[in-house]
């Protein structure tokens, strides 16, 4: 009998806790920077990622190696790494906390504390946009970054330093755990 | 920390070698990146910012060590590259100037002959020759000195070239050579005109080799800046 309870119980806590946690599947983040002769992109799709939600707020930890980014040249990806002190500081971590009330509206805003370069920055009410596919959940948004939110030395070509702005946008596929 | 949180369990993962660190500084509050705490400043966390004393870290997201430790003789590497590289990039397009003007007085040191039977080669003149030699000689010099930042610069071990940079360096493989023939065709070419002779065989191509070497050059230093989107007017 005090088994069978148990079952229950178990049966009736498992599927809550699985619904509260969320797990990183599928991702593409990709910084972009601009300078007057140029546009560029890389892109990585390695980042992890973990989510909880309990008591109204849900936090998310989602990170990736900074030398997984691809710009499709390996001296400009080199560079960067460089720039960004990459092997000093070989991770992107950003913490996303998003009220649990607010997680299932189709646009999510959410704040973030990201570390980057050996910095943290903030970064408040920061809108993404959710669209769920089946039983996973799809988080589309752009991360306002800067260097010098990040104390970055801006790369410059023939004198003229890249844009401030260096926008990362986010792609995520998310499921519950 | 978040009773919610702390109550929560993750699957196992390995540990990464800051994970003591960034634990302690979640609980400090230090905003800085481990390892360095000397380095950058503390920023205040904007309002409804989240803090960082959540249990999850990089460990419970299964990154290895090697991927989440820090590496400061790697960090030093990639700053001399970067250093030794941007010295080439400097040194490479100030050696386009005397390249350039080399193929430009080129014909001041050139002997001229017409193709009217009995009229005699008219010799250069010494300063015509003087000034393609020496400019010549500065290229030489310069370039030199360009390809050693490049072949010096640290290499990053486990990078594979790609992109641009593989065009860049596969033209080595033409103005490389064309900087060392050049100037033996060129030697060549003046010791036939000083015997006063009109200039023959491979000396002949002196002019030519310089001219691809030019052209290889200039289309090494477009290479790495390709594509190139003219956008001065948007720039801040």
């Amino acid at each position: 009998m005090k088994f069978a309870v148990a079952l229950l119980l178990l049966a009736a806590v498992i599927p809550a806790n699985a619904q509260n946690q969320w797990v990183l599947t599928d991702s593409t983040l990709t910084w972009h920077i601009s300078h007057p002769m140029h546009e560029v992109a890389g892109t990585s799709h390695s980042a992890k990622g973990k989510g909880i939600c309990n008591g109204g707020q849900c936090n998310f930890l989602i990170a990736v190696p900074l030398n997984t980014f691809s710009s499709g040249d390996s001296n400009r990806d080199l560079h960067t790494l460089q720039v960004v002190r990459g092997a000093e500081f070989p991770m992107v971590v950003v913490r996303a906390q998003i009220p649990e009330s607010g997680i299932n509206g189709s646009t999510i805003s959410a704040n973030l504390e990201v570390q980057f370069a050996g910095q943290t920055a903030h970064y408040s009410n920061v809108p993404f946009h959710r669209v769920a596919k089946g039983n996973e959940v799809e988080i589309t948004g752009t991360i306002p970054a800067t260097c010098s939110d990040f104390k970055i030395d801006r790369p410059s070509f023939l004198t003229i330093p890249i844009k401030n702005e260096i926008p990362v946008t986010v792609d995520t596929t998310w499921k519950p755990m | 920390m978040r009773p919610a949180i702390a109550a929560l369990s993750l699957p196992d993962a390995p540990l990464p070698a800051d994970a003591p660190r960034e634990a302690a500084q979640s609980q400090s509050g230090n905003q800085e990146q481990s390892p360095s705490p000397q380095q950058g400043q503390k920023q205040k966390p904007a309002q409804g910012a989240p803090s960082s004393d959540s249990s999850l870290s990089l460990g419970d997201l299964g990154f290895t060590p090697a991927q989440t430790q820090s590496n400061a003789k790697l960090q030093a590497r990639l700053n001399k590259r970067t250093h030794m590289l941007k010295v080439h990039q400097t040194l490479g397009l100030i050696t386009l100037a005397p390249m350039a003007a080399t193929v430009f007085v080129a014909s001041g040191a050139k002997q001229k002959y017409s193709h009217i039977p009995g009229v005699p080669l008219k010799q250069p003149s010494t300063e015509g020759v003087d000034l393609h030699a020496a400019l010549g000689s500065l290229t030489a010099v310069m370039y030199g000195a360009t390809a050693y930042f490049a072949i010096a610069a640290p290499k990053i071990a486990g990078t594979k070239p790609k992109g641009a940079i593989r065009l860049h360096r596969d033209l080595v493989w033409i103005h490389g050579p064309g900087m060392i023939l050049t100037p033996i065709l060129g030697g060549m070419a003046l010791n036939q005109e000083n015997q006063g002779q009109k200039v023959h065989g491979i000396a002949k191509a002196h002019g030519a080799v310089a001219g691809v070497t030019l052209a290889a050059y200039a289309a090494a230093i477009v290479s790495v800046s390709w594509p190139i989107h003219w956008k001065f007017w948007e720039h801040e």
